[in-house]
């Protein structure tokens, strides 16, 4: 049994009620209570819970990374260091709200929504059981798709919700097929056992099984934005609100790799097959069509979006690889963690430049530099980490995927064109990223300086010092990514 | 052995010499928001953190006096096994009191020198960080951490060379209108920011390389790793590469310390406002190619000790050395600018250092060589930091670098006139009273007993510079303080300026330094034993380098004798008055015309003019490395870039990554129905994957 002091039930604990609490006061303050009350209850919540992650993780309470539990939630570093990297995302979006919601409506429920959200994402990271992790997957999405469409006036917030819950409800529909394939299968839905029963499975039964994790490839890879799952995607974030888009992009997104690790990688590595391959072709295919679409973008969330389906593309090397080179899946996740605060911090900037200047054509941003200094500080420094620029904290765990597809040379063919694949990628993205940055400083007469809001600045703040802090001084994250990461190899069984 | 037998806490030690070199850049770091605040507070934080640094820098001494150090390492980044540290041994403590002391000093001048100008802030900015670098350098205990100061040594001389970016006509260098074989030797200060920036980078490619170089075969940044065990040397050696690593090494310390033939820089780095002039030339950044070396060394000769023989090093760093002492002393004599006279004199005397180090490691007491040019080093810190303050106050007061424009002061700057005595006569090494006589008379004594084959030509060249530095010193104070008022003065008269000694927080400094350039000159033997003594013992525990004295109850003894050597003692006494004497001839008394000396025949005429024009050394370089490339990057530009590439190869490339964003684009249709079918095909088409 798990320990009610365990860190997915504290959290659920909190966040929950927190989250229920948000609009029951809302309606008892008959709807009078302001945005900035609000956006600070629900931050609150969400200190409080990453502290609690930072706590139990210190105090050594958690399992290192345990992967298969009895229960339906490991208490484990894994979930921990997912649970991390989506709760920073959680708060990003809270304080990057702050700003964009004060001309909106019900502002309760806009919050409470992202809590539960953010629930269901850490509890996705958690699961150990095939019934909770979809409980917590449409928990996950279900809070999100009304957020897209929380600007209930605007048409193409309508679109996008749209498009995004045809999208999910289809994608549920195949992962709880997948499930129902896999309980058949194996008689049980516990993670541990299903791949257990996969690894002793009667020959015959094979491509049912292969099916059930394509099934899951399909399912997850959707809300990972892999092509071919991706067509949603930049339609999505361009009609959701700004600060949901961060959420998207940097939160739920990752919570499906989070799912990928623990089923699609471990269920393939006991099905013992040459399986590698097909996440290596989806890689390079998601990496270079991000990159070349995002090359003629002229709206920047549009630009990011296919940016950040050029980045799945990245952290899919390192699952491709991951049975070869410990570097693998230790490069995935700290690329998880980086790209979440790299991308988090750049959409941030999206949302607050639109917040304050309504624009977001690329040729509009011009003297932006002048004009909201620190705002575009961030954004340029976020932009230069995800093409992965020395000493930023990018840097590094592209060097460690990239690192990890040459390793696994002497075991696997292909896995050097992973490496040049990415590294050519890397310097395509350079291009458009350069083009922003020089519309921001090269562009433009003298522009006045217009006051940013604070709250994008406190951000912006935060994320410079991550991502110049610790790519000058990576060695922390590196020991914490080592310690959470799942040590794979073909024998590892529950 | 050296850290435990002291009763210093050994912590608090080594924090303060991590304090050293942060708290100039913390300095640095909050001066913008201090600007903010009050920029007239801008240079009391800035006094304040030198202050500290430097005193957290003589914290260090009791300790390293004794011999002892402190190694202290942290992890940088353990993936590939680098870390970071601060090595404080008696060479790298010794080091960063003169660094530290003697910035501290010139940061008070600064708060005279500079008052009033509008970009205060960033003048403080890169000053701290300017040290900080320099002190990182000094405390490293690898290669790499000394790098990564090197650069910012680097980029803080760039920006405050250029400081006076606006690039007024009262703040280039040179002769205005006048042209060395077609170009212009006329330089403004973002062009003189520039030059030194590229030509000492041209030195910091060479080092980097030389780096790895070694990195490759030790595996180890660290000066005590390679120092320990030897095996990378023997395999460097047997492919014949520890030689060219080292020199490429020493290739950054010719290039930060301006040593030929990488010294043109030097002399439009005058370009920058006077107390930088004295930062770089007397603490921070020529000396930092100095003390590289004086790292390197030991490290090199150990290495010839265990057999493993790289004399081909020492024989190039004693050679460069001479000849940049020759080559720029003579320049210095014939120049009309103060600061210039200055910066020849700094690159002449630094090529003493560089003479001492290098014969040092050719003869078998190493430590000798090595006491003198590091004892050289430090009493060039103290007389030249001294002269440049004191020119930078005449040129405050008169507002003219050329010394044509001063002549007949030692009336109305009585102070600045009797410093720059004491200073000068340090430079020029008047017997038994100054530093610099003591450190000259060392090197001299290094390269005579050096034994080397070498050693005479060297040591003739060490004396024929030693007669030049004494006349052009004497040239230099005989202009400014004596003879008739120049015309200009008596214009600013005219128009009711007065010529007036320099402010307080100006004159204390340069005073203080002129003070010590005797005071110690007094008792410069017994210093000069002191430090022998220091390096005999510190050679000896962290090299294992045994010199004969070691040992020795009385080591004191027979080293004084060696001190005093006869020819060498002669030599320089003998120097030093023919120098003084001629100029004295020409400029004090001015029994004899100069010019009309010069023009007197056509031999004298050629010589003075190839000195004035840098033996053409200069206009080489612009001529091969600036003017014939941008020619050809023009031609290359005009046929090659703007056909092949543009209409070629670029136009194709940027239109095929076109053409397929579009295509990709043209997928995303927006209609919904599309994109359920792209799902549905690629699921097909994983699992197809799957099952093949």
């Amino acid at each position: 049994m798990l320990e009610v002091s365990s860190t997915p039930l504290v959290l659920m604990a909190i966040l929950g009620t927190v989250g229920i609490v948000l609009p029951l006061i809302s309606i008892a303050r008959r709807e009078r209570g302001s945005n900035s009350f609000y956006a600070a209850i629900a931050f609150a919540a969400l200190i409080i819970s990453i502290g609690y992650v930072c706590y139990s993780l210190a105090a050594g309470s958690v399992a290192p990374s345990a992967l298969f539990s009895e229960d339906v939630l490991a208490d484990d570093a894994f979930g921990g260091f997912f649970a991390i990297a989506m709760l920073i995302v959680a708060i990003f979006t809270t304080v990057g709200s702050f700003s964009y919601m004060r001309k909106q409506n019900s502002p309760a429920v806009y919050y409470s929504l992202i809590l539960l959200s953010a629930i269901g994402m850490v509890l996705v990271a958690y699961s150990t059981d095939l019934v909770m992790l979809f409980v917590a997957w449409e928990l996950m999405s279900i809070p999100t798709y009304i957020l897209v469409g929380f600007m209930k006036k605007s048409p193409s917030s309508n679109e996008a919700a749209l498009k995004y819950f045809l999208f999910g409800a289809l994608s549920s529909a195949i992962i709880i097929y997948g499930i129902s394939l896999s309980y058949g299968l194996t008689g049980s839905t516990n993670i541990g056992e299903v791949i257990q029963g996969y690894s002793a499975l009667d020959p015959s039964l094979l491509p049912l099984a292969l099916l059930s994790v394509g099934l899951f490839i399909a399912g997850f890879g959707f809300k990972m934005g892999l092509v071919p799952f991706h067509m949603w995607l930049p339609d999505t974030y361009e009609g959701a609100p700004a600060p949901i888009t961060t959420l998207l992009a940097a939160g739920t997104k990752k919570a499906g790799f989070a799912a990928a690790i623990r089923i699609i990688v471990l269920g393939m590595v006991a099905l013992n097959l040459d399986w590698t391959l097909a996440l290596a072709i989806i890689a390079v295919m998601t990496m270079t069509i991000g990159n070349v679409a995002a090359i003629m973008q002229k709206n920047l969330s549009r630009m990011l979006a296919y940016s950040s389906i050029g980045h799945a593309g990245y952290i899919l090397i390192g699952l491709a690889i991951a049975p070869f080179s410990s570097l693998g899946l230790q490069g995935s996740m700290y690329h998880i963690l980086n790209h979440a605060v790299m991308k988090g911090a750049a959409f941030v900037a999206i949302g607050g430049i639109v917040t304050v200047l309504a624009v977001t054509n690329l040729d509009k941003l011009k003297g932006l530099g002048r004009k909201m200094p620190i705002t575009s500080l961030g954004l340029v420094i976020s932009l230069l980490a995800l093409a992965g620029v020395p000493p930023l904290t990018g840097f590094w765990s592209k060097l460690m995927l990239f690192g990890g597809a040459l390793d696994s040379t002497g075991t696997v063919w292909w896995a050097p064109w992973l490496a040049i694949a990415g590294v050519l990628n890397s310097a395509l993205s350079l291009a458009y990223y350069g083009w922003i940055m020089r519309r921001m400083y090269f562009e433009g007469e003298r522009e006045k300086r217009i006051s940013e809001p604070r709250s994008v600045v406190a951000i912006m703040i935060f994320s410079i010092a991550f991502m110049v802090g610790l790519g000058v001084y990576p060695e922390p994250i590196i020991q914490f990514v080592e310690y959470a990461s799942p040590a794979i190899d073909m024998g590892i069984m529950p | 052995m050296a850290t435990e037998s002291l009763g210093l806490p050994f912590e608090a030690s080594a924090a303060s010499a991590w304090l050293v070199w942060i708290l100039p850049f913390a300095a640095a770091l909050i001066m913008p928001a201090v600007g903010k605040l009050s920029r007239n507070t801008t240079g009391y934080v800035a006094v304040g953190f030198a202050l500290l640094s430097a005193l957290s820098a003589a914290s260090l001494l009791p300790m390293a006096l004794e011999a002892h150090e402190i190694h202290h390492q942290i992890t940088w980044i353990d993936a590939i096994g680098l870390k970071g540290g601060i090595l404080a041994d008696p060479l790298s403590v010794i080091m960063a009191n003169v660094v530290g002391w003697i910035s501290f000093l010139i940061m008070i001048y600064s708060t005279g020198y500079m008052k009033g100008d509008k970009d205060i802030t960033r003048f403080w900015f890169w000053m701290m960080f300017f040290i900080g670098s320099m002190q990182l350098i000094v405390l490293s205990d690898n290669l790499l951490q000394v790098f990564f100061g090197w650069e910012g040594v680097g980029l803080a001389s760039y920006a405050l060379i250029s400081f006076w970016y606006r690039d007024k006509k009262k703040d280039h260098v040179g002769t205005e209108g006048r042209k060395v074989l077609g170009l212009l030797d006329y330089y403004a200060p973002t062009h003189a920011g520039m030059k030194a920036f590229i030509m000492t980078k041209v030195g910091d490619v060479m080092m980097i390389a030389g780096m790895l170089l070694i990195f490759l075969f030790a595996g180890t940044f660290g000066f005590k790793e390679l120092v320990g065990d030897t095996g990378w040397a023997t395999a460097m050696s047997a492919q014949g590469l520890l030689v060219p690593a080292f020199v490429l090494l020493f290739g950054g310390a010719v290039g930060k310390s301006a040593q030929f033939p990488l010294n043109e820089w030097l002399l439009e780095a005058m370009t920058g406002p006077t107390a930088v002039s004295a930062l770089i030339h007397a603490a921070t950044m020529v000396k930092a190619g100095v003390f590289l070396v004086a790292r390197i060394g030991p490290i090199v000769f150990a290495l010839g000790a265990a057999g493993i023989l790289a004399d081909q090093f020492f024989e190039i760093v004693a050679w460069v050395g001479a000849i940049t002492a020759l080559l720029l002393a003579t320049q210095g004599m014939v120049n009309p600018e103060i600061k210039k006279v200055l910066a020849y004199s700094t690159g002449s005397q630094i090529g003493y250092m560089m003479m001492a180090l290098g014969v040092a490691g050719l003869s078998g007491q190493y430590v000798d060589g090595y006491t003198a040019g590091f004892f050289h080093l430090i009493s060039h810190a103290m007389f030249k930091a001294s002269l440049f303050m004191a020119a930078g106050s005449l040129l405050h007061i008169v507002g003219s670098r050329f010394m044509t424009d001063m002549g007949g002061l030692r009336k109305h700057m009585k102070k600045t006139y009797a410093f720059m005595w004491a200073a000068g006569l340090g430079l020029m090494g008047a017997p038994f009273i100054t530093t610099g006589f003591w450190s000259k008379d060392a090197v001299f004594a290094a390269v005579f007993e050096s034994g080397s084959q070498w050693a005479m030509p060297i040591f003739i060249i060490a004396v024929l510079t030693a007669v030049i530095t004494a006349f052009y010193t004497t040239r230099m104070i005989g202009m400014v303080f004596f003879g008739k008022k120049s015309r200009h003065i008596e214009n600013m008269e005219e128009k009711g300026h007065h010529i007036h000694e320099a402010s307080l927080s100006m004159w204390v400094p340069y005073g203080i330094l002129a003070a010590l350039t005797i005071g110690i000159g007094i008792i410069g033997l017994s210093a000069e034993e002191g430090l022998h003594h220091l390096f005999d013992e510190y050679l000896h525990h962290s090299f294992d380098i045994t010199s004969s004295y070691h040992g020795s109850e009385d080591s004191m003894l027979p080293e004084f004798l060696q001190g005093l050597n006869p020819v060498a003692l002669g030599s320089s006494i003998v120097a030093f008055s023919v120098g003084i004497g001629l100029g004295y001839v020409f400029y004090i008394g001015r029994w004899v015309d100069p010019t009309r000396f010069v023009n007197s025949n056509m031999f004298f005429y050629a010589i003075h003019k190839v000195m004035l024009n840098r033996w053409y050394l200069n206009a080489i370089i612009y001529w091969c490395f600036v003017v014939a490339p941008l020619w050809l990057a023009r031609g290359v530009f005009r046929y090659f870039e703007k056909t092949a590439i543009d209409y070629g190869m670029n136009g194709g490339f940027q239109k095929a990554v076109g053409w397929s964003a579009k295509v990709i684009q043209g997928t995303q249709t927006g209609v919904a129905q599309s994109y359920l079918f792209v799902f549905g095909a690629g699921l097909l088409f994983v699992v197809l994957i799957l099952l093949i």
